[in-house]
């Protein structure tokens, strides 16, 4: 167990004293990253530490960066032209942002889930089943297991037990959503990006999706990046808020939503502005 | 001041705007059942003379008036196949490499490239194909056909023969070549419009990109990519200049590809001129019906691929 690299205190807001750091085992280590759209400078000198099975959230306006890196972790942005990052991402003391990097390997340990539910156009077990066929070879019952283990741990099971031969496309929004969670841990991810998951979602589907990332988070270390700062409070352990492509603060979620440490962070968390 | 009055020559607009839309779209039926009684009728006097024989016999001799239709169907499948063997795959790399691998820079001059090829006129293609394709292909490819081909199992057959250049082999070719931009570009278009967080989750599981587009990519644009692959097949079946200059134009069946052969439109570009009597029409205005059904056939199987591509995705509930 490790110190977690949070906001120090000499930027603390001074009103507000901020207790000392809980010991964390820490799962990323992002240090001094900077990243570029062409010559659009997104994020600049970002550090932090996401701890291990805990849920870390992103906040702030849009265009601060969020998304942005939420992408590096698993280097998404690397299918797109002129888009660089520079700085260290040490994955289980790995940096991901080596050259020398296994991008299908990384992907397949950080798995991602978007803002809009994104069924493959194929069956409901062949969804959940195309992942797992790319890194294992399971036989026929272990592999139906498999399914049905993703399907319960994403809670949707009971909902399409009797239908896994229909088209993914043909469930509603908030089970595609859900499909394409179980998707993502049915290959055993070790982390769990999750990119503004229920920005698509009716607000009972979306109550479902941050009861599952509750109960997920006991074996996954799971970011979310959220427009919603309630849904941040409700899910998160830690808070990170980003402005302008900078990190302004990150802390515990708690001391964040009470006693932010900066100012600009509570203007934002209060509503002055954003 | 009379009350103004604009719903009622609103209305009046819009059934005549109506009506004028239908009778353009019925103007299609009409078109279509219009060529088919004329075909049908034209080719009367030759199935009343031949009957069924007339799809089953290989003669087709002016002297004696005996036609049958096998020679041309079996050079016009051939062709088609052969083009869309090599069209396809070839068109797939295109589409695939322009759209998910290609550096940003080079994909407008490549984009560009492929429209012109598709607007080079069949003349130009048939004229390239007799008079550079062809003895290129009689003195490099034909000889190792024949050498490494020829001895293979069930298909060695299609590739014995004397390398002449000119042939339905040949012809396969400057087909595909044709076919090859139409494919291309549809399959371009329709790999563009799959929605880039689509092919993201995909990469997030780890795919690779061959896996991607296999997996995700294809299921996702089928019923473009099967429509484009018609157009270019229909292409195929009916391109009539290029496949005259380059296939030789005898009326005898051969199993070997690399003898000339004969194609349903090459055999009514080259004949019709020259079809002395009724029934000699006839039987070429036969073919020309045959043709509509071969391509009416291929469309109605392309439909069935869709059904059962669809069903492999699962039920849409």
């Amino acid at each position: 167990m490790s110190e977690l690299h949070l906001t120090p205190p000499h930027l603390m807001h001074p009103e507000y004293p901020q207790e000392t750091a809980m010991s964390e085992a820490k799962k990323i280590e992002v240090k001094n990253l900077n990243f570029y759209y062409g010559n659009f400078h997104a994020l600049k000198n970002i550090n932090m530490d996401i701890p291990d099975n805990r849920v870390t959230a992103f906040i702030g306006p849009s265009g601060c960066g969020k998304s942005t890196l939420l992408r590096t972790f698993n280097r998404m942005y690397q299918l797109y032209p002129k888009q660089v990052a520079k700085g260290e991402i040490i994955l289980d003391g790995e940096n991901v942002l080596d050259a020398k990097q296994d991008l299908n390997l990384l992907r397949a340990k950080v798995g991602m889930v978007f803002q809009k539910p994104t069924p493959f156009p194929m069956s409901i077990y062949d969804n959940i089943a195309f992942g797992i066929k790319l890194y294992e070879n399971l036989k026929k019952t272990d592999l139906n297991d498999r399914v049905e283990w993703a399907l319960r741990k994403a809670a949707l099971w009971n909902e399409v037990k009797d239908k896994l031969d229909q088209s993914g496309t043909s469930l509603s929004g908030g089970q595609q959503q859900r499909l394409c969670i179980a998707r993502g841990i049915a290959v055993k991810p070790e982390v769990l990006l999750l990119d503004e998951p229920c920005s698509a979602l009716d607000p009972i589907s979306t109550a479902r999706i941050e009861e599952l990332i509750h109960e997920l988070k006991t074996d996954y270390t799971i970011v979310i990046v959220t427009h919603n700062m309630q849904q941040a409070a409700r899910v998160s352990d830690y808070t990170a808020y980003m402005y302008l492509g900078e990190l302004i603060e990150f802390g515990v979620t708690d001391m964040m939503f009470t006693k932010p440490a900066r100012r600009e962070t509570e203007d934002y968390i209060t509503g002055k502005f954003g | 001041m009379s009350q103004p009055t604009p719903r009622n020559s609103h209305a009046l607009l819009d059934t005549l705007f109506h009506n004028t839309t239908r009778l353009f779209a019925f103007l299609v039926l009409a078109l279509l059942m219009g060529i088919m009684v004329t075909l049908t009728v034209a080719s009367l006097p030759a199935l009343k003379s031949f009957g069924f024989h007339f799809f089953v016999s290989d003669e087709w001799n002016p002297v004696t008036q005996q036609f049958g239709a096998v020679v041309p169907i079996f050079g016009t499948v051939a062709t088609s196949v052969i083009a869309m063997l090599i069209g396809v795959p070839v068109s797939f790399g295109i589409a695939l490499f322009i759209t998910e691998l290609c550096p940003a820079w080079l994909k407008r001059p490549l984009g560009i490239a492929i429209e012109l090829l598709a607007g080079i006129p069949s003349i130009i293609y048939g004229m390239w194909g007799l008079f550079v394709f062809a003895p290129w292909f009689a003195d490099h490819l034909e000889p190792w056909i024949n050498d490494h081909m020829s001895t293979l199992p069930l298909v060695g057959h299609f590739f014995e023969g004397p390398p002449m250049g000119i042939g339905m082999l040949t012809a396969g070719f400057i087909l595909a070549i044709m076919v090859i931009p139409f494919i291309a570009s549809v399959m371009r278009d329709v790999f563009e419009v799959v929605p880039p967080m689509l092919k993201e989750s995909a990469y997030g599981l780890g795919s690779t990109t061959w896996e991607v587009v296999w997996n995700v990519v294809l299921p996702y644009t089928k019923v473009g990519v099967v429509g484009g692959i018609m157009l270019g097949l229909g292409r195929a079946l009916g391109e009539t200049m290029a496949v005259t200059f380059v296939i030789g134009n005898a009326h005898e069946l051969s199993m070997s590809l690399l003898m000339p052969g004969n194609t349903i439109s090459s055999a009514l570009a080259n004949e019709f001129t020259e079809a002395v009597g009724d029934l000699y029409t006839s039987s070429l205005i036969t073919l020309g019906m045959l043709l509509f059904v071969i391509t009416f056939i291929v469309l109605a199987l392309a439909k069935l691929l869709l059904i059962k591509l669809a069903s492999r995705e699962g039920k849409q509930s």
